[in-house]
């Protein structure tokens, strides 16, 4: 994530943007522009349509300036305009290839096998730790991003790659805490479970787990592990 | 707790959102349950990649054309000069 800017120089530059410095409203849009990019193309996953959210995002910007009073942090009301521009370009489309879909977190909880036995749920955090450090995960991780619905993929942007809080992501979008986390947990379950077929090579197994022939309950037949 | 349970509240126990009551539960049900462990450590691990993504920078074109949009559109408010 790119670092943010300091504070008291960034309320300096927002303070003089406010009152119609050119100079510094410039020097706004060149301090956010990178990351507002990154979040449109992650979003909308081609340049056009991200360049599209960049300019409104801006445009928005300039003209809500005065209206800015610092009740949130200026990237959440930054971000706030930026989202809501790329949930408007989504919704404009004619014709909508990725129907929404919800994510559903049974569908993604790993299984006992036929016999009952816990699923064996390998941990890859080192590997992938090591993958990243070889520059060979980020371009899965991307992919994994790119195939959440837009609902999830919005909230998982905000808060894991964007850093923003629950209450900040809630706020941007409208929504209520307990949804963003609710989003925002399917939505890693999910992405887990992309680099876990990367990183184990067990393709079409939730969580790396044995095939399941059993009844759908989570981790041991006959009941949970009651601890 | 159940590993059920354990499994619905995951995302909330590694941002630290819950009770610490509740840590304990799910700390005293992952002691001893290698997949609930395995799975936590690798639903943190999802996370912290996603927080250490590289960033994006903005072509140099596109750039220019925020830069002329905004111009455009904000004669008194942007610079002019290239």
């Amino acid at each position: 994530m790119t670092a943010s800017p300091p504070a008291d120089a960034e309320g300096a530059l927002i303070e003089a943007s406010r009152s119609g410095d050119p100079g510094a409203q410039e020097a706004l849009v060149r301090r956010y522009q990178d990351r507002v990019y990154g979040f449109a193309m992650r979003m909308c996953r081609n340049v056009e349509d991200a360049k599209d959210i960049l300019q409104e995002t801006f445009l928005g910007m300039i003209r809500a300036l005065p209206d800015f009073r610092g009740e949130s942090r200026f990237t959440t009301w930054l971000y706030r305009i930026a989202s809501n521009a790329c949930l408007k370009k989504h919704r404009r489309g004619v014709f909508d290839p990725e129907p929404e879909r919800v994510i559903s977190l049974d569908a993604l909880m790993p299984r006992p096998d036929a016999e009952g036995r816990k699923p064996e749920i390998p941990d890859w955090s080192a590997d992938a730790e090591r993958a990243l450090l070889r520059g060979e995960l980020a371009q899965q991780l991307e992919a994994a991003i790119d195939t959440l619905p837009r609902d999830y993929r919005i909230v998982l942007l905000l808060r894991d790659v964007e850093g923003f809080s629950a209450e900040e992501t809630a706020e941007m979008l409208k929504l209520s805490v307990p949804a963003v986390k609710s989003r925002l947990h399917r939505a890693r379950v999910a992405v887990r479970q992309q680099l876990s077929r990367y990183l184990t090579g067990e393709a079409g197994r939730p969580g790396g787990a044995p095939a399941s022939g059993g009844p759908a309950e989570p981790f041991s037949r006959g009941g949970d592990q009651t601890r | 707790m159940t590993c059920r349970e354990l499994f619905e509240r995951l995302s909330e126990y590694l941002d630290g959102e819950l009770s610490p009551e509740l840590c304990a539960e799910i700390r005293r049900h992952m002691d001893g349950c290698d997949p609930c462990i395995n799975f936590a450590k690798t639903l943190k691990a999802t996370a912290d990649l996603c927080r250490r993504l590289p960033a994006h920078r903005v072509p140099p074109e596109v750039a220019a054309d925020l830069r002329a949009f905004l111009t455009a559109r904000q004669p008194r408010s942007f610079t002019k000069s290239p």
